[in-house]
């Protein structure tokens, strides 16, 4: 099956535009991708800002009530996963889920290892890094962000006296939100790009497939057919509706097939004439 | 006269003409045979290189976490890899000029193939997609891109060793029916 001229002509064309389509598909797809989450946590990163202005007044007034009602309010949104402040000895003091508080966090794990991996901690990092990917004990993915809290001014001059003007980090805001609205707007792009492709393949397979049937196979099928009966000796077969390039080797083939057939004639009166 | 008197009164008998034509006809038989030998061989050399690159591909899907890290002195030797983007774009030109060159191979009726260069290219890929952190979400383009190349490849070299085979086995019947013939005009 493979030797035929309709496979050697369809077949290359076929996987070279297959491959190709789907390289380009996968590649699309894996910038979109990451387009995508890097949005997804320039987003998280703005949420942690504003959730950190929000509760910067309370931090301020040292006012712990307000400061529980504002991670409980924020952290009943919906898609947020998580949501807790730490100190700096990575005590939870404020968490949306209240059984947490008074935990110890290691700085080992995931979300602290990018500033403790040294043995002197990162005062400052890059918002992409503070991001992290994990499955939680629910079952759904959450993407997190660890974004540090740091000393102002205003907060060791403030009345409570409870920071000194050297410690250059207060605390810790770890905020989780649920992937699945991304994980479903990639999948959606996904199946649309599949669909694109196989769209294109039909087109492009299909259409050089269709125009080489119409323009070179059917016109090389009649002429095998009509060459076949000749060789039979059926010298009164017709051959027509081929136009273009072969035309001019239909031209020929006809031609032949009359001079044969005009000797034939000629040889069939010598013979009677012969005999008689 | 017996055929045998002829050769008693001294006439050189036409066998050793005979004998080196019909040697020469067999080590042109032979020559036809070896070649149709070394295209079956080559024909099938595509395959082992499909077989070869999955499995690289298999290695790579593990992120080859069985081949050892290099030390730390190896990595700042080497410096921070490309990014992923550059590394796509890289793959992306590949593939494309990969493929329109089997592609005018097939067209000019070419014996050359670069299978095995081609399975390094591509390891390459997987290896700076390793370094670079992304092999992960790359894999798959890196894969699709070997598939196709390799693919494109062993069908090009298929198709040129039957087409080569067939001439070698027309030529050798034709070279037999003349020697049919020739036989039979002697006797």
């Amino acid at each position: 099956m493979l030797r035929t001229l309709s496979s050697r002509a369809i077949v290359p064309v076929a996987v070279a535009v297959t491959g190709f389509v789907v390289v380009c598909c996968i590649l699309l797809y894996s910038v979109m991708k990451t387009d995508m989450v890097n949005d997804t946590i320039q987003h998280e990163t703005n949420l942690t800002d504003t959730v950190i202005k929000s509760a910067r007044y309370a931090m301020l007034k040292s006012d712990r009530e307000t400061l529980r009602n504002i991670i409980a309010n924020v952290g009943d949104q919906k898609g947020v996963e998580q949501l807790r402040i730490f100190n700096k000895k990575g005590l939870i003091k404020f968490s949306r889920n209240p059984g947490e508080t008074g935990q110890l966090v290691d700085k080992k794990s995931a979300g602290c290892i990018n500033c403790h991996a040294g043995p002197v901690p990162k005062s400052t990092i890059g918002s992409m890094e503070l991001a992290r990917r994990f499955t939680n004990e629910h079952g759904v993915k959450v993407l997190a962000i660890t974004a540090p809290i740091y000393n102002e001014p205003a907060c060791f001059n403030a009345a409570c006296h409870f920071h000194t003007s050297e410690e250059k980090l207060l605390g810790t805001l770890d905020i989780g939100l649920s992937s699945a609205p991304l994980l479903k707007s990639l999948a959606i792009i996904r199946s649309r790009m599949i669909i694109f492709s196989i769209m294109v393949l039909i087109l492009t397979v299909g259409g050089v497939a269709a125009l080489l049937r119409r323009q070179v196979f059917i016109p090389i099928r009649k002429l095998t057919e009509f060459t076949s009966e000749v060789n039979n000796g059926n010298l009164n077969c017709d051959l027509n509706g081929i136009s273009g390039e072969l035309s001019d080797l239909t031209d020929e083939v006809r031609s032949m097939a009359l001079k044969l057939r005009s000797y034939e004639q000629e040889i069939q009166e010598l013979k009677k004439s012969r005999f008689n | 006269m017996l055929p045998s008197d002829k050769y008693d009164m001294g006439n050189s008998p036409p066998e050793p003409r005979r004998t080196a034509k019909s040697e020469n006809a067999q080590s042109r038989a032979t020559q036809g045979n070896e070649t149709i030998h070394r295209l079956k061989a080559k024909s099938s050399r595509g395959l082992y290189v499909i077989a070869l690159f999955i499995a690289l591909s298999i290695g790579a899907l593990r992120d080859f976490d069985f081949l050892p890290s290099f030390p730390p002195k190896v990595h700042d030797f080497l410096g921070q890899p490309p990014s992923a983007e550059m590394i796509s774009t890289a793959l992306l030109i590949y593939s494309f000029s990969a493929i329109i060159l089997v592609l005018s191979r097939m067209m000019s009726g070419s014996e050359k193939s670069a299978g095995f260069i081609q399975v390094a290219y591509l390891a390459g890929f997987y290896f700076f997609y390793h370094f670079a952190g992304a092999l992960e979400e790359n894999f798959w383009a890196v894969f699709a891109a070997g598939m196709t190349i390799l693919g494109l490849e062993s069908y090009h070299i298929w198709a040129y060793c039957a087409e080569e085979i067939r001439k070698e086995e027309e030529m050798l019947a034709g070279r037999n029916r003349d020697k049919n013939n020739h036989d039979k005009h002697d006797d």
